[in-house]
């Protein structure tokens, strides 16, 4: 479906991501493992490359890797942290 | 669009029809008649590209290009083209007309004298805007915003903050060509620099903003006058969107487009329930944050806002009041078409189902609007007093008009400056000593501060005060009308 | 975070959804790496990974 812009048209089409924060040392990580094979170990060293920089992280997990991550899970997350990386898709 | 360049036909005939009509599968023996003749006919079929039957060479039209091309209202039409140019055309059948038309002095011998077309299906119910929207020449400023097949179209509009908390009607492209034929403006018409962002907005993002609110065509021209009147300098729009007060625009509409568009001035007026009451303060306050990019946690820094910042539309009573209308009131003539904006609050309601005489009533009334913004302060803010049908009757029936209700009310406020100073009662709030000066009293209301419009159901003897934005005239907002037009 | 097999679906699902998307990607295959090439692999991009969640300058 096309819609016609109802704003001024002063941002990009596409929305850019918020800004990130300037320090993350004493901010909480989720790490959003979305279940493929693999992805824990990689995301294993993630978590620990973070720890070593001051950061405390959750670790999360989607029930399958073929749909979106329930709104539950979603909401959950953006409750408990500050920012989340999600991976590792192949 | 040139007939020739259409079909292709430089010298000949034209025929559009389709089978869903008795009168085309009449003639169609006819057609085939002309079809021999020595000069060629290219025949369209709206509906069916094997009809007529055993035709070679029809064209097919279910597309309805061709014949939105050629302005087709009635099947079948014949249309005589003369060196790529419609020359003449017949709409139906009338043997005698067909004869002279084609020159064939035997046409259609075996049928009937005359029978009546059919409605072409290229100006059935909504069709004609669809085919003006792919086919003519329409074209928008606004740049378009894909949605995803498989997405939703609301949530995608919620997404990208387009809502004021309520979802929006996808702002389609037909949607916005049929809003825009509400009025007779150019959609490129820019009417003036929204804020708080300043940026220019035109009757075309009004337009789109207009759909999203759910307006209805016929409702644009008073959005127009309502964002017109929004940004006439002494109602200090940016000022109204950023303060830490309550107020919101609230659009009071005059004249006979009232009732026109269906607008609720009666029962439940500052209610829910009406489309255009409920639409068109919706589709400002919608411009406001998208165009002018004015929004709470933003510029808007409203402590505590008030409902009516969704949208706060209502039309006064005219008919059958006894008083001058509010138009009337701000210099325009009682036909004319208005909007009167208000930067004001919520409504604060009046319960006096006692008081029988003017007199009486008119003390309730100044009791609440003693209250607006505070007790204690005066000169500070406007206010709108709405006066119930069973309330101005009241006052009707003792021959009071408008005029005789404000000088009423204007000696009920006089406020006693003892009451009213800082400290008095054991309440902080209240005027400065300083700014009292010498005075007895002060006025609640400044000069011409106080509009009084007549709306409401007929039973209740229920009216209510609107308090305005406690920063009124040269230090904030003044009340603004604008002239509605097509 | 991805393999670098999912960069046009990556591309389609941000142009679809209207976001720019913050996104790292790391050499494919997956599936049949050792765990010690894992970890090889989460080095490698973890400074990409830091410069999208963490403002330079």
């Amino acid at each position: 479906m096309q819609l016609l812009d109802p704003t001024a048209e002063t941002e990009p089409v596409r929305r850019t991501r918020r800004a990130p924060p300037e320090k993350i040392a004493g901010l909480r990580v989720g790490l959003l493992d979305i279940s493929k094979p693999r992805g824990n170990i990689f995301l294993d060293r993630i978590e620990s490359r973070l720890a070593a920089e001051g950061v405390a992280v959750t670790r999360y997990r989607k029930p399958t890797f073929t749909r979106p991550a329930p709104a539950e899970l979603a909401h959950k997350i953006a409750s408990e942290v500050d920012l989340v990386i999600e991976g590792l898709a192949d | 669009m040139d007939a020739g360049r259409v079909t292709g036909v430089t010298d000949g005939f034209v025929l559009v029809a389709k089978r869903d009509c008795p009168t085309c599968v009449l003639v169609a023996p006819a057609v085939a008649e002309i079809s021999r003749g020595s000069r060629p006919i290219a025949v369209y079929s709206q509906d069916d590209p094997a009809f007529p039957d055993g035709l070679p060479g029809v064209r097919d039209d279910r597309t309805l290009e061709a014949s939105f091309r050629l302005k087709i209202e009635t099947v079948p039409t014949l249309i005589r083209v003369e060196g790529g140019r419609e020359v003449g055309r017949l709409v139906g059948w009338e043997r005698n007309e067909w004869r002279a038309f084609t020159g064939l002095n035997a046409l259609g011998e075996d049928l009937p004298e005359w029978r009546p077309g059919c409605g072409s299906k290229s100006v059935e119910p909504g069709v004609p805007d669809e085919l003006e929207l792919r086919y003519g020449d329409v074209s928008f400023q606004a740049r378009t915003i894909e949605v995803a097949e498989g997405d939703d179209e609301v949530e995608a509009m919620y997404s990208r903050g387009w809502s004021d908390g309520l979802p929006l009607v996808p702002p389609t492209k037909l949607r916005v060509h049929r809003m825009l034929k509400g009025t007779t403006r150019d959609p490129k018409e820019v009417l003036g620099l929204l804020p708080p962002d300043l940026r220019p907005i035109t009757v075309e993002k009004v337009a789109i903003n207009a759909v999203m609110a759910g307006c209805a065509p016929e409702y644009l021209p008073v959005v127009l006058a309502a964002v017109e009147a929004a940004l006439m300098e002494p109602f200090a729009l940016h000022g109204v969107l950023a303060t830490t007060m309550f107020c919101g625009p609230i659009a009071i509409v005059n004249g006979p487009i009232a009732r026109r568009i269906g607008m609720n001035a009666r029962g439940n007026a500052l209610g829910q329930g009406n489309r255009a009451n409920a639409t068109i303060g919706r589709a400002l306050q919608l411009c406001v944050r998208n165009v002018g990019g004015g929004r709470p946690q933003g510029v808007d820094r409203s402590t505590l806002g008030q409902p009516g910042k969704l949208g706060f539309c209502f039309a006064e009573d005219e008919e059958g009041s006894a008083w001058s209308s509010l138009a009337e009131d701000r210099g325009f003539t009682r036909d004319a078409n208005t909007v009167t904006l208000f930067a004001g609050d919520s409504p604060h309601g009046i319960v006096d189902q006692q008081s029988r005489t003017p007199e009486s009533l008119a003390r309730s009334f100044a009791l609440s609007l003693r209250s607006v913004n505070h007790w204690k302060l005066a000169q500070a803010a406007d206010a709108i007093l709405v006066v119930c049908p069973e309330h101005e009757r009241t006052f009707k029936a003792a021959g009071w008009d408008k005029a005789r209700l404000r000088a009423e009310l204007d000696g009920l406020l006089k406020l006693p400056a003892a009451e009213i100073v800082r400290g008095a009662g054991g309440i902080a709030e209240g005027v400065p000593a300083a700014a009292l000066a010498e005075r007895d009293h002060v006025p609640k209301f400044r000069p011409g501060g106080l509009l009084i419009v007549r709306a409401g159901g007929g039973a209740g003897m229920f009216s209510a005060v609107i308090a305005g934005w406690a920063a009124a005239g040269s230090v904030g907002s003044s009340p603004v009308t604008c002239a509605i037009r097509d | 975070m991805a393999s670098s097999e999912f960069t046009q679906a990556t591309e389609a699902q941000a142009q679809s959804l209207g976001f720019e998307p913050g996104v790292v990607y790391v050499p494919h295959p997956i599936q049949d790496r050792t765990d010690e090439e894992m970890r090889a692999l989460a080095d490698q991009a973890y400074e990409q990974v830091l410069a999208l969640i963490r403002r330079v300058g």
